[in-house]
């Protein structure tokens, strides 16, 4: 028996979405008031939803996995490394991203938005483009620059309050 | 009236603070047009923030400032190093590319130069002129019409903005479904809140097209090791001077390419889910159609340029025409900008223009005078590009990625946008690696509760579904709707199999019903003429045997800017 491919399995999971999100939609309240109950509009677009899915699974299992040039645009084409340690090394930029900006934003009640961030960008760009000393010196400047002038025009220019932390309002 | 909303808007955003915004405005809008990755919706989004605590003609002055540099920055990259700078200045590289290296780089810049400005001017002109007249017909809009008019908007781009159909309409779905989490805005029920107060309020959807463009657009730029490291000028010669006087000659000598191309610019704006990306495209390959010499195209004429430089600045101001007389948004950069109108207390509507004329005439004017300023920039901000392209990809992405950090939770200041902005980052980056076209999906996000309030103000009037199908205006775009839900079908068949010689006629006849209905001198009119139009087509498919005819054109498809 042919494994599912991967068109298959996506359409497979908005269609359990589909289910969990219908079977919310029966614990949405219906007031006494209005025409339209409000779990209305959610139903008629998870219906177009599921419908979308069905052809999309369909389509899938007809005709198989999708062309190449249809998704992945973010495949260079480069050779891959098999099981997991080579999926994370083909995705390890994005990945550090998304891991850098989760540690900004569980970190940021307590270092806030400046410390923060100033770490974000520098830790980012250090991960990305090496740890080098003439490196680390410029990315430090980068991102104290930018960050701090972006912080400052916020703070000062702007009137806007952005995150102290516990460590910055200490001072 | 007009005259008299033109100089009051003129008066309004003519002061040293609103016009030195907007020259900064322009300037970044140029920057980040330049700079392939970095999109103009993305620098909008950036500069929404600072125009926070601006009054709302000011705010929206740099908003339009930054939304018409960015328009003409793409030619800066697209000229000089053969790499577009946005999706909508792809065909300039196909002429601009060559003549750059046949040693006349500043002669191909002050071509696309002038030609954005003449494109621009001539938008700004239809803008201020059309806009007023598309309200007034928007008035006749019950909310039968309008929903039928968003759901036209989200199938057009659905089928344009990716190869598969199924899943562009997938992505719409998706952007609706996002927009109902939260208070509904009919009756104030929560739904999909899972008992979280943080989901009760909804996601904001800034931070929602943010994370959806922005942040997956950056990760696509720096996913490759090798790419991160790489700076823009390690590509081509960028250090020239723009030759003015010899662009103004050869435009001046190429005008009706100028004037052609800016009105497939409008025309293309003005079609919800189309846009530069198409529009530069189409215009050159109608400039190539209508040429003497076809086969120079692609060796580095000015024509080249000049068409697709034209068309391209002149889809926003199409754009900007429907969002500013119906509300609503064409593409992924009127989007954003409707968000920044509504952000400022401005709801784009058909009464909009008539109720607040000083406001809505500034936006017009701002798009005006921005073109101008938009010419004088260009030659220091070229200085500007060169630095900027020394800088590596890996860290502009990563200044982009912490400013994003910080305008994301000066929206509202609350912490979850910038939850939210990280969450629709990874899905948009899922998303655009498994193919899902975004552009339907911020449309549905955006166009999401105009939908839902026009529902149920229709069901709020009558529970009968017939006015969907007896009103003139929401069988227009109902018909809309399908045909541009089977245009994919359509584009893919066409020269292959006899049905699509139907399709175009099919189209025209049964528009005619609902633009007949409407009643009325002028439309039933027009009907007669698009039965005219259908019969003819039909004529000569008849008189050519049916033949089904080689097709060469370009395939229409946008990208995801």
């Amino acid at each position: 028996m042919q494994p599912l491919n991967r068109d298959a399995v996506i359409a497979i999971v908005l269609l359990m979405v589909c289910g969990v999100l219908f079977w919310e939609t029966f614990s949405i309240r219906t007031p006494d008031y209005g025409q339209m109950k409000p779990s209305i509009w959610p139903r008629t677009i998870l219906a177009v939803l599921s419908v979308l899915s069905v052809i999309y699974l369909v389509q899938s299992l007809r005709h198989g996995e999708a062309p190449k040039d249809e998704y992945d645009d973010y495949d260079t084409g480069a050779p891959r490394r098999p099981g997991i340690a080579g999926w994370i090394v083909h995705w390890r930029n994005p990945l550090w991203c998304f891991a850098l900006f989760f540690v900004y934003l569980v970190t940021l009640p307590y270092l806030g938005s400046l410390i923060g961030g100033v770490g974000f960008v520098f830790t980012l760009m250090c991960v990305l483009g090496g740890w080098a000393p003439k490196r680390l010196i410029l990315h430090a400047a980068v991102a104290l620059g930018t960050v701090g002038g972006m912080w400052s025009i916020f703070t000062y220019g702007l009137g806007v309050i952005l995150p102290p932390g516990e460590i910055f309002s200490a001072y | 009236m007009i005259v008299e909303n033109v100089i009051a808007a003129f008066a309004e955003i003519g002061n040293v603070k609103t016009l030195l915004l907007m020259l900064v405005g322009v300037a970044g809008g140029l920057i980040a047009g330049a700079i392939p990755g970095f999109t103009i919706a993305m620098a909008i989004v950036l500069t929404l923030p600072f125009t926070f605590g601006m009054p709302p003609s000011q705010g929206l002055a740099t908003m339009v400032s930054v939304l018409v540099g960015g328009l003409s920055g793409g030619l800066m990259a697209g000229i000089l190093t053969g790499i577009p700078g946005t999706p909508s200045s792809v065909a300039t590289t196909f002429d601009g590319f060559p003549m750059a290296r046949k040693g006349r780089p500043g002669l191909a810049l002050g071509i696309g130069v002038w030609s954005s400005f003449c494109g621009g001017i001539i938008s700004a002109i239809l803008l201020v002129t059309l806009a007023p007249q598309l309200a007034r017909i928007g008035l006749e809009f019950n909310p039968w019409d309008y929903f039928m008019l968003v759901i036209f908007a989200l199938t057009i781009t659905a089928s344009l903005a990716g190869r598969n159909l199924v899943k562009g309409l997938i992505a719409g779905a998706v952007g609706l479904l996002v927009r109902t989490v939260g208070e509904d805005e009919a009756v104030g029920m929560a739904r999909f809140d899972f008992g979280n107060d943080a989901l009760l309020q909804g996601f904001d959807f800034i931070a929602v097209l943010i994370g959806l463009f922005a942040f997956s657009q950056l990760l696509r730029d720096i996913h490759d090791p090798v790419s991160a490291q790489k700076s823009l000028s390690e590509k081509g010669s960028i250090n020239v001077r723009i030759e003015h006087l010899a662009a103004i000659r050869e435009l001046a000598q190429r005008w009706t390419i100028v004037l052609r191309s800016a009105l497939i610019g409008v025309f293309t704006g003005i079609i919800p889910g189309a846009g530069g990306s198409i529009a530069n495209i189409l215009a050159y390959d109608q400039a190539k159609k209508a040429s003497k010499h076809p086969e120079k195209f692609g060796t580095g004429i000015p024509d080249g340029i000049i068409a697709p430089e034209s068309s391209n600045n002149a889809v926003e101001g199409g754009s900007l025409i429907v969002l500013m007389a119906l509300g609503i948004p064409g593409d992924v950069t009127a989007a954003v900008m409707l968000g920044a109108l509504l952000i400022h207390d401005v709801v784009p509507s058909p009464t909009f223009i008539a109720e607040e004329p000083v406001l809505a005439y500034s936006i017009f004017i701002a798009f005006f005078v921005a073109t101008f300023m938009m010419l004088g920039l260009q030659s220091f901000m070229l200085r500007v590009f060169v630095l900027v392209t020394k800088m590596r990809m890996y860290v502009l992405a990563s200044i982009i990625l912490g400013f994003c950090g910080i305008g994301v939770f000066a929206i509202n200041n609350v912490e979850f946008d910038l939850w939210t902005l990280l969450w629709f980052g990874i899905l948009g980056f899922v998303m655009r690696h498994f193919g899902f076209p975004l552009a339907p999906m911020i449309l549905g996000v955006v166009l999401g509760n105009i939908a839902e309030l026009n529902l149920a103000r229709a069901f709020a009037i009558t529970t009968d579904l017939s006015p969907f199908v007896t009103r003139s205006w929401s069988l227009f775009f109902l018909i809309l709707a399908m045909f541009s839900a089977a245009f994919p079908w359509f584009q893919s068949n066409r020269g292959k199999k006899k049905w699509t010689l139907f399709f175009p006629t099919f189209m025209a006849f049964s528009l005619a019903l609902p633009v007949f209905m409407m009643g009325g001198t002028v439309r039933p009119i027009l009907a007669l003429l698009l039965v005219a139009l259908g019969a003819y087509l039909l004529w000569s498919h008849a008189r050519n045997g049916w033949r089904l005819e080689e097709v060469s054109e370009p395939r229409a498809e946008i990208d995801e800017a």
